[in-house]
């Protein structure tokens, strides 16, 4: 599904994001990305849906080499993988419906597909009742909600999440934990990039712990901190 | 593309034009295009009354009193065969007195009196190209008895010089008008790129295409081009038609062109012409801001 080989991601000024990381993630499976900031935690999510390209090394994503995808191409990846962001990423003038349709309506899905979809994806996410409502009338766990309903609803075989409880009370990031537990179970791989040590603890899934852009530790059903 | 989605596309490049200062950029693509339709308007009809002149241009070569009659004919001849002679026609000295004469009307009383005509026999020369003219006098000061080639020299090349450079500052308006409408057409996407900077990004990690992506915004600028030129050339075009009434009726001599197919020729080139420069604006700005 998601494979690296020696990746090492250098910037311009000659910051070093990724050092050799080599990681196979498998279809179905629920990884958390960990470590302190600047570790290089969103440039390697970025690698998957090609945000950014390995300096050195190689990522492959569905069999595909992603630095060797021609231009018009890398959309076509991107229609498959769904993205969760911390700061959720809503059009604040677009109700939820269409915050969640504007997804499907770039890819130039047909309209009654997208009559179809979206509901279901609301339903998912239990905001179907709030359809209708602009981004700025709900709650941050809400608006992720509405993100998530975005990022799953084109059928994504992964869904990739980068803080997405940063911005939220413990309360609510475990709601938000489940929805995406619920996506996993349904087969959707999902790599989350997360600081939240409670999350981690009490889920057990995969961890995968970056320091200084390096894999310090790939632990297959770790905490936060690993056993140490 | 599908039709749909062209449709939805035109949609947002409308909203944007709500969220963006695009009248402050119709009306200066629409001061730029009205700069050059003035200009063009002039050397166009510059160009039409110098070729009509130009057509009127005649070189005149005087005989050597002395040629004998056979060789006027074999002189005839060689200029007519000179590159770019159209029509040679022989003047003899009698009928040069007599269009003299004529010409000269009632100030011509003097002539009355002499004892013998003094004009020498000679050819009128009619060219293709009024420019050719200093060329063919050359060529046939080189023939046997000649005693004088007179043209409108410095008056054809002073015509001639002066059309190219009509044409030549009406070639560098065209050129400014079109960086300056280019500018602010794209000085109005950056804005638009910004203001739905969001969204762009949410397009892009969605899976929208690059020319999904772009396409409105291409299309914003080709509005704000086509907008632009069509009301500047409403207004040269409203103008001109009252400057044709009114020249035709005062001085109808002078060749203004006042015919449809010029004037829809110029209307199509005019708006043509804002179109390039609302497309070439977009692609300023989606090139430098818009990273797909």
């Amino acid at each position: 599904m998601v494979k690296m080989y020696g990746v090492t991601r250098v910037y311009a000024g000659g910051v070093q994001a990724l050092r050799g990381v080599n990681l196979s993630i498998d279809k179905g499976e629920f990884v958390f990305v960990v470590g302190p900031s600047g570790a290089g935690k969103s440039t390697l999510l970025a690698m998957i849906y090609r945000g950014t390209v390995p300096t050195r090394g190689q990522v492959w994503v569905a069999g595909r080499n992603i630095a060797r995808l021609r231009w018009h191409e890398v959309p076509l990846l991107r229609r498959r993988i769904g993205i969760v962001f911390q700061d959720f990423k809503l059009l604040p003038d677009r109700s939820v419906y269409d915050n969640v349709a504007f997804a499907l309506e770039v890819i130039e899905v047909s309209r009654r597909d997208i009559a179809k979809r979206v509901p279901m994806a609301l339903d998912m996410v239990g905001l179907a009742h709030k359809a209708q409502a602009m981004p700025d009338e709900l709650a941050g766990g809400e608006q992720q909600r509405v993100a998530i309903a975005r990022a799953i609803v084109n059928d994504p075989f992964i869904v990739i999440a980068d803080e997405p409880t940063g911005n939220l009370d413990p309360d609510t990031s475990m709601d938000i934990m489940n929805l995406l537990c619920d996506i996993n179970m349904r087969g959707t791989t999902v790599i989350m990039a997360t600081h939240n040590q409670l999350v981690v603890d009490r889920l057990r899934r995969r961890v995968v712990q970056l320091d200084e852009g390096a894999v310090v530790r790939d632990e297959l059903r770790g905490g936060y901190c690993g056993e140490a | 593309m599908k039709l749909r989605t062209m449709a939805m596309l035109g949609g947002q490049a409308l909203r944007s034009l709500r969220k963006t200062p695009a009248l402050t950029s119709i009306m200066v693509v629409m001061a730029c295009m009205v700069a050059v339709s003035v200009f063009a308007v002039f050397a166009v009809n510059l160009t039409a009354i110098g070729r009509q002149l130009q057509s009127q241009v005649q070189i005149r070569v005087f005989l050597d009193q002395n040629a004998a009659a056979p060789d006027k004919e074999a002189l005839g001849l060689s200029i007519k065969a000179l590159p770019g002679v159209t029509k040679v026609e022989y003047v003899s000295k009698d009928e040069a007195l007599s269009r003299l004469r004529l010409q000269m009307g009632d100030s011509g009383f003097f002539l009355v009196d002499l004892e013998h005509n003094p004009l020498p026999d000679s050819f009128d020369v009619s060219l293709a190209h009024a420019e050719d003219a200093r060329a063919v006098a050359g060529e046939v000061w080189k023939l046997k008895g000649i005693s004088d080639v007179i043209y409108g020299q410095k008056w054809v090349d002073n015509l001639v010089g002066a059309l190219r450079v009509l044409w030549g500052i009406t070639g560098a308006v065209a050129c400014l008008a079109l960086v300056g409408a280019s500018l602010i057409v794209s000085n109005t996407i950056r804005l638009s790129v910004f203001a739905r900077r969001k969204e762009i990004e949410i397009m892009k990690l969605v899976g929208a295409t690059d020319g999904f992506i772009l396409l409105p915004f291409v299309m914003e600028g080709l509005v704000i081009g086509i907008a632009g030129s069509f009301a500047a050339t409403a207004l040269v075009a409203a103008g001109y038609v009252g400057l044709v009434t009114w020249v035709k009726s005062v001085a109808s001599f002078i060749p203004i062109i006042g015919d449809p197919i010029h004037m829809r020729l110029a209307v199509i080139g005019t708006v043509a012409f804002g179109a390039a420069a609302g497309l070439a604006g977009s692609a300023i700005s989606v090139r430098r801001y818009l990273k797909v």
